[in-house]
């Protein structure tokens, strides 16, 4: 295992104790590789079929942007993914290894810078991200056989490659020799388009080309049953970096002159600047303050002198009142006063389930409140931006979007995308929030350094980051359904609400009134319909402008959050679910089941529910009680399906009626996506996902009053710690023949309706809402 | 005004020039180019930044640098030749060995993004000091209970951590 397999010869990252110029880097390189490499000073012009794309990028259509194969056998992949913590860098690893027959200690990855990388695309979408480096391998693959077939003289169909050695006729070659002194003019076919800001998208976050370049065709790639390296569960390569202090974080990262950098941020979420404060130069001789628009900051080339000069000048700065917020106990009310029109999507059919509502024997009407939530990264938000006087601006970031925050930083700088480059670095991990190339310090850090001239660093506070990085908004959801004589559903409505959730603003730039893209209201069904025996379905999600929108910061700007939409339109899909396998005294797992013929959950279902010691019963139990000071518990159950994988989860919780307490005392976790990369990597996602999904289930909301976010440090914005944490049990099904499906985004998503679950089965309460924390409890059971 | 402090970092003497109310975590970042100890809260709210202040986990966010001199200041990249001269390695032997608590880190698989993970490392290394065999609920106490706050992991990579504490104590044993 290597220590360094995202660093490589031409990485930009020095050793964390050097300080790295911009040209630096460039001469680093060991030089290593012989083939298949770059030509020197190669920059792509344009794309076939694709005039927008821009310099300063690697032409995705040519093998050399992709893949290196050097003379001593390593190689070297490029991917403007990013690794965002679910070990995805490792799979890539895999795929790339399984498709080339070597080892994958043997490759490294340079990821996320935008000038040495071809692609782009989203850090979220790993199998996507997978599947082009796979197919980038799988074409490679070939190129080598046809190469060695020559080599050798023998025909491609004797050949054999192990680990990277090319076997036939009794002779046999290294891929470093094979490809030595040669240049193979292999061409990727690619489709897709470069990242842009677009008001005309009709993404409601105002950019196209998110998804990056997709590699095209079919080449031949390794059966199921050939794999040797997908499937088993190779170690991450970022982590012996991370454990040992030798990888660079962003947070790392120095130039010479740079300047550091702490924001004065408005009063409320809509305050404008009356007068700045001032700074004290007897005090902080070296500091000092910035201002364009409603943008403060001060600046020192020292960090703590930063850090209390910024103190002082925000306790003598002057900003305007606002109270235009509803308040978060009021939110609920806000998004039901609003004037919706359409649904911003609608599947299935209205005239079906009215008339099957209208027969139905039993019918359940049910309302459910999602608050909400943030991201709440352990390291806050961070960036370093060097603005040159040639027009030159280069930017190193921890977002999971290079290219479209690349986009995003043209677009408020007014340049051309080529003058901007976008490094990549580790940082805290982002759950979602930069998935769209936005939110961020990078607008901060780019202003104030196009301001000072000089490089700035520029490091949010968390008190800032908890109150002013983007937030996944509250959802409201109406359910009506129908049951038939027999039990069963026959008749499926849902309706969700909700604020905007993909604004990709960059802070900074709508401070300083300066450019930025256009988020549009709306909303999307996020639901993969598990039930397909219930006949009449209607699903309609209508989205509704940020609260807050109108004011100068974008008020309480919506963006996704880990498993968007579906995490909060399955808490209630399922808890209606639970609510009907109550009306008709129902087992829920056994209701579940009977609602669908999807035989790869109905083996989830079993296998997870035997892993718990389900017995089948109704719920709510029989000694249910709302009351007392003793501790009754209950078990629960739900579902998902998302991204060709499915989910179960199953909670066993205990309720102190008289005090609220809720406690998680086990947890069974069950997924089946398809093939299984890396068993070992999953039972990590799976078993931290619900850790997160607890907190979330028992702790986490936004708080505001009217003018601004209150729960802006760890006692006030709670999330789950290790005692609280119960016992999680992991219940893994690798099937050969049904591709690969997501593995670590959905774990968060099944366990708030399963806790929920758990609750009606323990008190005969079923909350409409979360967090269960004690006051929310303890209005639940006195209602 | 700046001072020039004397401070021991990693079992090397460093002189810095920086302010004695300077928060050590400033030091330790920007003059010493360590990057164990990770702002997170500024607060002592989560514990991304602890290092070793003579054994005992300190939150440098909160931590004046002149509170650290005179004691020894271990970090994430001091940890190995803790564990050397703990066993009396030989030079080429401490060359390639992690602190047990480090090689657990990695065979346990258990950063995710990884941000916290070097103060869990710390407070596991204290943890494991005092308590060389602890149980699933003392490690879960340690990390949740123990002043100033709990240690904090937004990717929820506590079971993960727990089975590298019980690692690490395994072959700190043997």
């Amino acid at each position: 295992m290597t220590l360094k397999t995202e660093t490589s010869s031409d990485s930009p990252i020095t050793p964390f104790s050097t300080t790295l110029t911009r040209r630096g880097f460039v001469k680093m390189g060991g030089a290593l590789f012989v083939s298949f490499a770059l030509p020197a000073g190669f920059r792509a012009q344009t794309v076939e079929g694709h005039a927008s794309l821009q310099a300063n990028q690697l032409d995705p259509t040519l093998l050399a942007s992709w893949l290196e194969i050097r003379s001593d056998n390593t190689i070297l992949m490029r991917t403007g993914r990013t690794e965002t913590g679910t070990g995805m860098s490792g799979y890539y690893t895999q795929a790339i290894a399984e498709e080339l027959s070597v080892r994958p200690e043997t490759i490294s990855l340079i990821m996320g810078d935008t000038d040495k990388t071809p692609d782009g695309g989203y850090s979220a979408g790993f199998l996507y991200g997978m599947n082009n480096v796979r197919k980038v391998a799988a074409y490679t693959y070939q190129a080598l056989l046809k190469l060695a077939a020559a080599q050798l003289d023998v025909p491609v169909g004797d050949l054999t490659v192990v680990d990277g050695v090319v076997s036939g006729g009794g002779k046999s070659i290294r891929y470093g020799q094979l490809v030595e002194g040669q240049h193979l003019d292999l061409k990727i076919p690619v489709s897709g388009e470069a990242s842009r800001v677009d008001p005309s998208s009709p993404n409601g976050n105002g950019m196209a080309g998110l998804d990056g370049f997709t590699v095209t065709g079919d080449p031949p790639m390794k059966a199921v049953k050939e794999f040797k390296v997908l499937g088993t569960s190779f170690p991450a390569g970022h982590i012996p970096g991370k454990v040992t202090g030798k990888t660079q974080w962003s947070c790392d990262l120095t130039l010479p002159g740079m300047l550091h950098a702490r924001m004065v941020r408005p009063a409320t979420v809509g305050s404008t600047l009356v007068s700045a404060g001032t700074i004290d130069k007897t005090k902080f001789p070296t500091a000092e303050v910035i201002q364009k628009g409603n943008l403060l900051a001060v600046v020192s080339p020292n960090e703590w002198e930063a850090v209390q000069a910024a103190v002082s000048v925000a306790s003598t700065t002057k900003w305007t009142e606002w109270a235009g917020l509803p308040g978060s106990e009021n939110v609920t009310k806000a998004i039901r006063e609003y004037k919706w029109s359409a649904p911003g999507e609608s599947k299935g059919n209205a005239a079906d389930v009215t008339a099957a509502l209208a027969s139905a024997s039993k019918r359940i009407f049910a309302t459910y409140e999602l608050p909400y939530v943030r991201h709440a990264p352990i390291g806050p938000f961070l960036a370093v931006a060097d603005v040159r006087a040639d027009g030159s601006v280069t930017v190193w970031t921890h977002s999971a979007q290079s290219r479209g925050l690349r986009a995003q930083i043209a677009n408020t700088l007014s340049i051309p995308v080529e003058k901007v480059v976008v490094r990549w670095l580790e940082h805290s991990a982002q759950y979602g929030r930069t998935t769209f190339g936005g939110d961020g310090a990078e607008g901060d850090a780019v202003i104030l350094s196009q301001f000072t001239g000089k490089p700035v660093r520029v490091q949010w506070t968390l008190q800032e980051d908890l109150a002013w990085s983007s937030v996944s908004p509250a959802y409201v959801l109406d359910i009506k359904a129908g049951c038939d004589a027999n039990g069963r559903l026959i008749a499926f409505h849902s309706a969700s609400y909700t604020p905007h959730q993909s604004d990709a603003r960059l802070l900074g730039a709508l401070l300083a009134g300066m450019p930025c893209s256009m988020p549009k209201p709306g909303s999307w069904i996020a639901t993969e319909w598990p039930y397909d025996k219930i006949q009449n379905r209607l699903e309609e999600a209508y989205g509704m402008p940020s609260i807050g929108a109108q004011s100068v910061t974008g008020g309480l700007r919506g963006n996704i959050m880990r498993t968007p939409g579906q995490r909060q339109q399955n808490f209630a899909l399922e808890g209606l679910i639970n609510e009907a396998a109550a009306a008709v005294g129902a087992d829920p797992v056994q209701f579940r089941l009977d609602h669908t013929t999807d035989q790869r959950l109905i083996d989830l279902l079993k296998a997870t529910a035997k892993a718990a010691g389900w017995e089948p019963r109704r719920s709510p139990q029989a000694k249910a009680r709302k009351t007392g000071t003793a501790a009754v518990t209950g078990r629960g159950v739900c579902i998902m399906q998302r991204a060709n994988a499915y989910w179960v989860g199953i909670a066993e919780i205990s309720v102190v009626p008289a005090t609220g307490v809720v406690k998680a005392s086990k947890f069974t976790i069950g997924a089946e996506p398809g093939k299984i990369i890396n068993p070992r990597q999953l039972d990590r996602c799976m078993k931290s996902g619900v850790v997160m999904g607890l907190s979330e289930a028992l702790k986490e909301e936004v708080t505001f009053d009217k003018s601004k976010v209150t729960s802006t440090n760890w006692s006030r914005y709670k999330i789950l710690t290790m005692e609280e944490m119960p016992e999680i049990k992991v219940v893994q099904i690798s099937r050969d023949d049904k591709g690969f499906g997501g593995g670590s985004e959905a774990a968060n998503a099944v366990v708030p309706p399963a806790v929920a679950a758990a609750f009606y089965d323990a008190t005969g309460v079923q909350p409409g809402s979360i967090p269960l924390n004690p006051a929310y409890v303890k209005t639940l059971l006195k209602g | 005004m700046a001072n020039e402090l004397t401070l021991t970092v990693n079992g090397a003497k460093q002189v810095v020039s920086a302010a004695p109310e300077t928060p050590l975590i400033f030091v330790l970042r920007n003059e010493l180019k360590l990057s164990g100890p990770r702002l997170g809260c500024g607060m002592a709210q989560c514990g991304s930044c602890s290092v070793l202040l003579d054994g005992e986990e300190v939150r440098t966010c909160i931590t004046p640098v002149s509170y650290a001199v005179g004691k020894k200041v271990t970090t994430i990249e001091g940890l190995p030749a803790v564990w050397a001269a703990q066993k009396s390695l030989s030079a080429a032997d401490a060359a390639k060995t992690l602190h047990p608590v480090q090689q657990a880190w990695i065979d346990e698989q258990v950063p995710q993004c990884g941000y916290c993970q070097s103060g869990m490392m710390i407070a596991a290394v204290e943890l494991l000091a005092k308590n060389p065999n602890p149980t699933v609920a003392q490690i879960k106490d340690a990390f949740t209970n123990k002043p100033p706050s709990p240690h904090l992991c937004r990717c929820g990579t506590y079971a993960a951590i727990i089975d590298a504490v019980q690692r690490a104590a395994k072959a700190m044993k043997a």
